[in-house]
């Protein structure tokens, strides 16, 4: 019946489509991004996705912008510079992107620029669309013949990958000086430039007298983490296809090894249902545990617009034994007072005995859209933001946020002191443990993050990413 | 014979003569431009979405179908209809939509509809104040109540947040299904829409002549009948209007059922849109049913509804109903209460966030130490990201708030003007001949975009004007457009219902006197109905000014200031929106202050005495 209801609308629409013609097939057909490669340097490791391998494009193929990009990329920063300032002087620049700190580094770019011509200026504007948005408005843009947009820094390998190099919309630049520093060329490098990776973490209230103690705890019974709803931030969704992927589900099993009988007992039956499924969907064989997690939390977690939202709610001391799964460094934006503290809030992972996943990491891309209006200025802004201390500076004061060029994520450090960021002004007491930041390394080792890879992402989308999509969200209807 | 040949006329001169005829009537004219125009500014996009649900978009759900990145595949619609995912992405929502719909016409005009009865029938105290605090939730963008409700209901206990003013002040958990779902997403749509009904029925009671009462009272009528048999049917026109304007508005409405966890087809539309984006076209095309269903039903109750001529050459004059000594008090006391909760705390609550360390923290109403306030929010006037500021500066020195206002601004006047002059000018044609084929197509094809989702208008806009050959994304001219043909049927139902009590012997007594179109216009029509006609202009504009589901699709954040005003809601920076909100309810009283003196109208002029 429902089936003969959907031909039935759609042939009545088909005689309506006849007018339209045949027009918006053609976008597709711009060439396809750089293969991947599977030698990153280490800051960069994570975030190198291994696209799909494509035709090289040759010179005669290459767009305007990709022949600027080509040129560009045997240029050093300075000589980049140079190039934006005769192209934007006075001129007004467009950025869009999924974090809203392009706003703060475009002012110091035009500052570094008018150190080498002080009749420089630039106007600006960045845009940081919500919902998923940024890739509609970039498809859109990317119809004009010269965009709005002249680069993005965005996320979401997967989406990426499909909607938005495939398609031509937006061209990699590698700058010289970011691949010499992960010990690379930009000829050599095949994945996409990323500024940093960022990590959200598990964090609890504890003005009460709950402990999380594994990550199994954050889905038992009763439980309702706050996270940013899947359907409006992907890369959430993202991290639950990570789960699957067979390292990270033997980190599930491990950390379920750990919990006592009874919560064994409780957990079971679920993992056991979760086998077929595991089959079925071609998954590995600790696969179970992800899924039976994945469908825990799907069912139970408390959706929220965003990450600032979870954060001001948990360092309230009202908020006690409610938990979330946020952006590490919204901890930097909370302003003490009577009933707001970051030491209501515990980082679940920091504590000793916890056992299983700390949370997850993703990584923001760097651009060029391929109509860009200013190609010259958009790859010296992101040569400045991946190469300079101070281009990354925007992010680098946070705690959370690291840098995939090894020489900026050093100096940073040395500069901003994350890894002792919550000690008093002594230097010895540790006023705010939270706030303590260990560290990439420690992150990725110890702090059992799991980190989104575009290419497992991108083909489990429609495997996993469907079976996600089956789960009842839960809901406080 | 040849007598007879002179008589005989050619066919051609007749028709030359009755074309010369057609147009020496103005509203024939008017009729026919404007027919053509709103037949294309409707058309054109439902052509442009119905397209977009057979196509095949790159990385989404249709192209893992059919293993294609490109071309036309009918996938879409048996995926949405058949697939497992049906319930969930389809029919909940769709069922969830239409009780929101429903509760949200009921609300409205209950609210509106008894406010409208006490303030112009009967001797009700603080009129005049009551009726211009009334209007105010319109004037506030319709989340904002929706954020307001939650700071005020939630709570750590039961919907898992931090605890709102309720639950920190005085322990009070509200149960869930007050805090989050149908029941406060229809409460507040129906807060947001009563005016809508207040301003549409109490324009009626107080327009209509009291002859019919008058004579019902003398020959004895019981005042339950007189209120039943004359009373409701006089303003059964306008309660109709309410629900064609209310319920398409509902069905679209994105930002409430998001903030209070509702899943509706708007909902599900922005859910949906990145993984499958041609079934949320669908759902968008379902929405558009809905208004065209709408239109339909309007057209047949237009062909068995009375018709009213309410406003006469003679004056009438209004009896009113006495509510007693102490009556008249008590009820404008509850009254004042119930605004105080609608209008008057979300703007103290407005400007208290706006003080606040860290949005929500309300450590000053514990501690009463002034320490736990600030004026980061307004003064801060460096690029920052300490405090929670993320890089913005303080509403005062922050350009981006302002450039949005300006943007705002100019996109609500340019609606505002082009909307209400072009739906005045509907209304008056429609009114003038009401039987013909062409006059009831023209003014339910100026209709139907109101009746339409704004969410579905908007993406079927965004699709139109997303090509190679026309790309109006993130412009002026395209927001201007879109809320022009969306605005258009505040005017023309305005200005219809007007002229409709309007005599047909006023105009006509003019053009007995070889008055022209124009003088009588604006010398007899425009001045009778002012209060109507500016009420055309100003329903527009103010709607424009904290627009949100119309444009989110088509303009980035920052172009104008409901969408920087959304963004910062959704980001949790409640002070900024808050400040804007301010801003914007600061504007509107502004330009209708300005309209009142000028003009001598507003929007709830003569309502409210």
């Amino acid at each position: 019946m429902k089936k003969m209801l959907a031909l039935l609308l759609a042939g009545s629409m088909v005689l309506s489509l006849a007018a339209c013609g045949s027009t918006g097939s053609g976008q597709a057909s711009a060439p396809a991004a750089p293969a991947a490669s599977e030698e990153a340097a280490p800051a960069a490791e994570a975030a190198a996705p291994a696209a799909e391998e494509a035709a090289p494009a040759t010179e005669e193929n290459l767009t305007k912008t990709q022949q600027i990009i080509k040129e560009a990329e045997g240029m050093t920063l300075e000589e980049l510079a140079q190039k934006a300032i005769e192209e934007s002087n006075g001129k007004m620049f467009y950025g869009v992107g999924n974090s809203s700190r392009g706003k703060s580094a475009l002012p110091l770019f035009i500052e570094y620029l008018k150190t080498i011509d002080p009749s420089y200026n630039m106007e600006f504007e960045w845009q940081q669309p919500k919902n998923n948005k940024i890739f509609d408005q970039l498809t859109a843009d990317s119809l004009k013949e010269t965009g709005t947009f002249a680069m993005t820094l965005i996320q979401d390998g997967n989406q990426i990958e499909s909607k938005m190099v495939q398609t031509g919309v937006l061209d990699t630049f590698i700058p010289k000086d970011w691949a010499e520093a992960n010990g690379t060329t930009p000829e050599e490098y095949k994945g996409y430039l990323p500024l940093q990776t960022l990590n959200k973490v598990f964090e609890y209230n504890n003005t009460g007298s709950k402990v999380y103690d594994n990550v199994w705890d954050f889905v038992a019974e009763g439980e309702h983490g706050l996270y940013m709803d899947i359907d409006s931030e992907i890369v959430g969704k993202n991290f639950l296809y990570m789960l699957t992927r067979d390292d990270y589900a033997a980190w599930m099993k491990e950390a379920f090894e750990k919990l006592s009988d009874d919560e064994k007992a409780y957990f079971q039956p679920v993992i056991t249902e979760m086998e077929a499924d595991a089959q079925d969907l071609m998954l590995g064989p600790d696969a179970a545990y992800s899924l039976a997690w994945i469908k825990l939390w799907v069912e139970s977690y408390n959706a929220q617009t965003d990450d600032g939202p979870i954060c001001s709610t948990l360092v309230d001391a009202s908020a006690t034994d409610q938990f979330g799964l946020l952006v590490y460094s919204k901890l930097r934006s909370v302003e003490e007072s009577a009933s707001v503290s970051v030491n209501n809030i515990n980082v679940a992972a920091y504590d000793d005995g916890y056992e299983g996943i700390g949370g997850y990491g993703y990584c923001h891309y760097l651009f060029v859209t391929d109509n860009s209006p200013l190609p010259w200025t958009a790859c010296a802004f992101i040569a400045y933001m991946t190469c300079t201390t101070d281009g990354f500076s925007a992010w680098g004061k946070d705690m959370g946020g690291y840098s995939s060029n090894p020489k900026v994520l050093a100096e940073n450090e040395e500069i901003y002191h994350h890894q002792t960021g919550g000690m008093a002004e002594d230097g010895t007491t540790v006023e705010f443990p939270a706030k303590n930041d260990r560290g990439y390394e420690w992150w990725t080792t110890d702090g059992k993050l799991v980190l989104e890879d575009p290419e497992y992402c991108a083909s489990v989308a429609f495997t996993v990413g469907s079976w996600i999509e089956m789960l009842s969200k839960y809901s406080a209807e | 014979m040849a007598q007879t040949e002179t008589l005989k006329a050619s066919k051609s001169v007749i028709r030359r003569n009755r074309i010369k005829t057609y147009f020496s009537k103005p509203h024939n004219v008017i009729l026919l431009l404007l027919g053509i125009v709103t037949t294309f500014t409707t058309i054109a996009p439902i052509i442009a979405i119905i397209e977009d649900t057979f196509k095949i978009h790159p990385g989404t759900i249709d192209a893992y179908l059919t293993g294609r990145a490109t071309g036309y595949s009918v996938v879409n619609y048996v995926d949405l209809f058949t697939s497992r995912m049906a319930k969930t992405n389809l029919w909940t929502p769709l069922l969830n939509t239409v009780y929101l719909a429903v509760g949200t016409c009921i609300v409205s005009i209950l609210f509106g509809g008894i406010v409208a009865f006490l303030v112009t029938r009967t001797d009700l105290a603080w009129k005049q104040y009551i009726s211009s605090i009334f209007i105010f939730p319109y004037i506030m963008p319709q989340w904002t109540l929706a954020v307001v409700w939650q700071n005020l209901f939630n709570s750590n206990k039961v919907t898992g947040t931090s605890n709102g003013l309720l639950a920190s002040l005085f322990g009070i958990n509200m149960p869930i299904w007050w805090c989050k779902g149908l029941f406060p997403s229809l409460v507040v749509l129906g807060l947001h829409y009563a005016p809508f009904a207040y301003i549409l029925i109490g324009g009626i009671f107080r327009n209509m002549d009291a002859n019919l009462e008058e004579a019902a009272t003398i020959l004895d009528t019981p005042k339950w009948k007189i209120m039943t048999r004359i009373t409701l049917p006089m303003v059964k026109p306008a309660i109709l209007s309410t629900i064609l304007l209310v319920f398409g508005s509902a069905m679209g409405s994105y930002p409430v059922p998001h903030y209070l966890g509702l899943t509706t087809l708007s909902t599900k539309y922005v859910s949906m849109n990145s993984k499958y984006t041609g079934e949320a076209s669908i759902l968008a095309i379902i929405m558009m049913i809905f208004g065209v269903a709408i239109m339909l039903l309007n057209q047949l109750s237009l062909t068995s509804r009375k018709n009213y001529t309410t406003v006469t050459g003679k004056s009438g004059q209004i009896s009113k109903i006495r509510l007693g000594k102490a009556g008249r008090y008590i009820i404008a006391l509850i009254l004042v209460i119930l605004t105080f909760f609608t209008s008057i705390f979300p703007i103290i609550s407005f400007a208290f966030e706006t003080f606040l360390p860290n949005p929500g923290d309300y450590s000053f109403l514990y501690t009463g130490d002034v320490s736990n306030l600030t004026t980061k929010w307004w003064l801060t006037s460096e690029n920052i990201t300490e405090n929670g500021m993320y890089g913005q500066m303080g509403i005062l020195h922050n350009k981006t708030i302002w450039n949005a206002f300006k943007g705002t601004i100019f996109v609500s006047i340019a609606c505002s003007l082009l909307a209400g002059t072009i739906g005045t000018l509907i209304g008056y044609a429609v009114s003038k001949d009401r039987r013909s084929r062409w006059t009831n197509y023209v003014n339910s094809v100026a209709f139907l975009p109101y009746l339409m989702p704004s969410i579905a208008v908007g993406v079927a806009y965004f699709i139109l004007f997303s090509n190679k050959y026309v790309n109006l994304f993130n412009t002026y001219t395209l927001l201007i457009i879109v809320g022009t043909v969306k605005y258009i049927p505040f005017a023309s139902r305005s200005s219809l219902n007007s002229m409709l009590q309007l005599s047909g012997e006023i105009e006509e007594s003019a053009i007995i006197l070889n008055i022209p179109w124009i003088k009588r216009m604006t010398r007899i029509i425009i001045p009778i109905q002012k209060s109507s006609i500016i009420s055309g202009y100003l329903l527009p504009f103010m709607t424009c000014l904290r627009e949100l589901s119309l444009f989110m699709l088509l303009c980035v954040q920052g172009f104008i200031l409901s969408t920087t005003l959304d963004y910062f809601d959704e980001m949790g920076l409640y002070a900024f929106s808050s400040g804007i909100n301010l801003i914007l309810i600061i504007t509107i009283l502004i330009f209708n202050t300005i309209v009142n003196k000028v003009t001598g109208a507003s929007l709830d002029k003569g309502i409210g005495g």
